[in-house]
């Protein structure tokens, strides 16, 4: 399984840990939303290829 | 083809995001749903690009009932959409349902 | 058939409610849905209407879970700590962190 983590804001150790706990042992990629200017194509790539994402707080 | 897409909106402060991942999204031909709800229904009223991300998208709604929490008249249809459009949690239910990929924000 | 399973985590008081609201709505729909209220949330005592939903939600076999005492006992909801939670999201099919954080 291939996860997504999407951030909206910079992660805190409450998200940190979920992450952490829900990525173990599966491939997980990242994607920052929280810069000036995302890369939105790219974004939209990733999630087609993804099996899950999750757009962290 | 293109993988279908339905966004679950909870966060007033990303529609320039909804707006970014709509337009990426439609360029790859995707089907693009979108459903807003509790105070992200906000932006139905304060963003002015609302209206054109309705006319891009596939399917946009928002939540009535939220709509009317956050103190607006449900008579009051936000430019984009009409009363079909004004909804129900059932609409979160089709993204998940219906749609191959599945993004909240 | 495979049901799916949906977990909606909620970091702030004024969105906990409808937060809730969106997992009975997704249980309606034959969804196993949960929501769970985390540490950064001070809950008010529920209201009859909310308590009802959750009643309903747990019959339907989805469940509201809190990560702090306070909540939990407050308003009677499932205790749970933020490791159980991570596990019990990998077994979600879909995964909603809600609204902003408080």
């Amino acid at each position: 399984m291939k996860i997504l983590n999407i951030y909206r804001s910079e992660p805190d150790a409450t998200t940190k840990k979920l992450v952490e706990i829900v990525t173990r042992d599966r491939e997980s990629v990242e994607f920052d939303l929280n810069v000036d200017a995302p890369d939105y194509d790219k974004l939209v790539d990733e999630i087609f290829a993804a099996d899950k994402t999750i757009c962290w707080w | 083809m293109a993988k279908s897409l339905g966004i679950f909106v909870t966060n007033p402060d990303n529609f320039r995001h909804v707006e970014g991942i709509v337009k990426a999204a439609k360029a790859k031909g995707s089907n693009v749903k979108v459903f807003f709800t509790w105070d992200a229904t906000h932006n139905a009223k304060k963003e002015a690009g609302f209206e054109a991300l309705c006319n891009l998208a596939d399917d946009v709604s928002i939540c009535v009932d939220s709509y009317k929490n956050m103190g607006y008249d449900i008579n009051d249809i936000p430019a984009g959409l009409d009363e079909k459009k004004m909804g129900t949690q059932a609409q979160h239910g089709i993204i998940i349902e219906d749609y191959d990929c599945y993004l909240s924000l | 058939m495979e049901y799916n399973k949906v977990c909606l985590m909620y970091r702030k008081k004024d969105s906990t409610v409808d937060g809730m609201r969106s997992a009975l709505g997704l249980a309606v729909e034959n969804m196993y849905a949960y929501g769970a209220v985390l540490d950064d949330v001070e809950m008010d005592k529920l209201n009859e209407l909310n308590i009802e939903s959750i009643e309903m939600l747990r019959d339907m076999e989805g469940d509201i879970f809190a990560t702090s005492k306070g909540n939990q006992e407050l308003n009677d909801l499932t205790p749970i700590t933020i490791e159980e939670l991570g596990e019990k999201l990998r077994d979600m099919t879909h995964i909603i962190p809600y609204g902003v954080i408080g």
